[in-house]
């Protein structure tokens, strides 16, 4: 699992680039909040087995929810979520909650699928865990060199891309279940990765700087 | 380098979040202008030593384009540049777009090669050292908090604190490979030139190129540009 703080990094940054008009500190704790959100699928893995990555992680939920924000905010007559908007007009609600479910989707799972652990889709209807993993790079010798999606991959699944096994075969560590199988492991070491790698960090590093700049400039149209 | 295309992916989102009633079309084609321009320092390579990496890749020269601009623009009585662009919410305007095009440099070109091969020569001509940030922050159970980024160590013997900040070399010894030379100058092989242009070569560079392209659509549906 990428770590969750790079999940929220994102998350943040796609708060400043997408709120526009709705950026204040309340709207970014809910996208931020969002992209946090679909990790909490390692709290379940210790019941339901192989749940890390896959429960929260699979495309139901933001599927769902998109479904209903669409039908509640253009087609009903009174839309639930403009009445219920409260300190704040319909719109601006309408806008927070269309970022929060980019950001579950684009900062939430978005790391995982691309990044060491890989995302179970589909879960339950369609159980495997898939990577997207490779390179990509024009060369003088060898023309295209495209390794990101092959066909003829091994390991279940259907998708032409990295293959990393079934929720009963890919267990995902997490700090909440370090083993990822079911079952309180109480004396087991756990580990709370804050960020894995280089690039990881930053991108935590840009997303505090931007949250300084903006909150800077928020508050100074407040003063004025 | 991770390539271009990844820095300009990176670039597009932190510009969505910093341009605000800027954002345009031409804020962005300067933006990425701005991306791609301290590349040509690869040119530089033939003529002087470990160029790739050092002219273009420093921040020296950000922060002296940082000091001047906020010199100009906020201390000064009459600025230059708000002269030289008569219009003053044109020149508001490109004030904005320069301090997001170096913010943007710092950290979506200079932060991600700092992190790749041998990194970038960060205070280059203040001081000649590649250093390539590399490492992990970890809490655990058993060892409590770790990072491994900067690496600290005290000679038992002597008492000395030797601080490792992941220093690769200097422009002598350090030669990043990129398209305009492909292999280190200083290597003597009979192998084929292979020039190599990347556009991904890992999943999480892919990630980046599509955050970029995520917002830019996003941003369109929104009604903007």
């Amino acid at each position: 699992m990428a770590p969750t703080l790079v999940s929220a990094a994102v998350g943040a940054l796609l708060a400043a680039a997408l709120l526009g008009s709705a950026f204040d500190r309340r709207s970014v704790a809910i996208v931020v909040a969002a992209a946090a959100a679909p990790d909490l699928d390692a709290v379940a893995s210790l019941a339901v087995p192989g749940a890390t990555n896959a429960l929260f992680h699979a495309l139901w939920i933001p599927l769902a929810v998109g479904v209903a924000l669409r039908w509640d905010t253009a087609h009903r007559e009174r839309s639930w979520l403009r009445e219920r908007a409260v300190g704040a007009t319909g719109d601006r609600a309408v806008r927070v909650a269309w970022v929060a479910l980019a950001s579950f989707v684009v900062a939430g799972i978005g790391p995982d699928l691309f990044w060491r652990a890989g995302v179970n889709p589909l879960y339950p209807v369609h159980d495997a865990y898939y990577l997207v993993s490779g390179r990509l790079v024009f060369s003088t010798q060898e023309g295209i060199v495209q390794t990101f999606v092959t066909l003829g991959r091994e390991g279940p699944g259907v998708l032409p891309i990295e293959r990393l096994g079934t929720s009963a075969t890919h267990a995902v560590p997490t700090w909440v279940n370090p083993d990822g199988r079911p079952g309180l492991s109480l004396d087991a070491e756990r580990e709370i990765a804050l960020v894995r790698t280089g690039w990881q960090l930053i991108v935590v590093a840009s997303a505090v700087a931007m949250l300084a700049v903006r909150f800077r400039e928020t508050d100074a149209e407040v003063t004025r | 380098m991770p390539s271009t295309v990844v820095h300009a992916g990176f670039a597009l989102l932190l510009a969505a979040g910093l341009l605000g009633r800027h954002y345009d079309r031409r804020a962005l084609a300067a933006l990425l202008v701005i991306v791609v321009v301290p590349e040509v320092d690869s040119f530089l390579g033939p003529f002087m030593p470990g160029a790739h990496r050092t002219v273009g890749h420093t921040l020296v020269f950000p922060a002296l384009a940082a000091g001047l601009l906020y010199y100009d623009t906020r201390i000064r009585d009459r600025s230059l540049v708000r002269s030289r662009l008569d219009d003053f919410e044109r020149a508001d305007r490109w004030i904005a777009v320069a301090w997001v095009a170096l913010f943007a440099h710092a950290f979506a070109h200079v932060g991600l090669d700092w992190t790749h091969l041998d990194g970038v020569n960060v205070a280059w001509p203040l001081v000649d050292r590649f250093v390539h940030l590399d490492g992990e922050v970890v809490f655990s159970t058993a060892e409590g908090f770790t990072q491994t980024f900067v690496e600290v160590q005290v000679d038992p013997e002597t008492g000395r604190r030797a601080v490792d900040a992941g220093v690769t070399g200097t422009t002598e010894t350090v030669h990043v490979n990129n398209p305009v030379e492909p292999r280190d100058p200083d290597e003597v092989t009979e192998e084929p030139v292979d020039r190599r242009f990347p556009v991904a070569n890992a999943g999480w560079r892919l990630y980046l190129i599509g955050l970029g392209l995520f917002t830019l659509a996003a941003r369109r549906l929104q009604g903007d540009v």
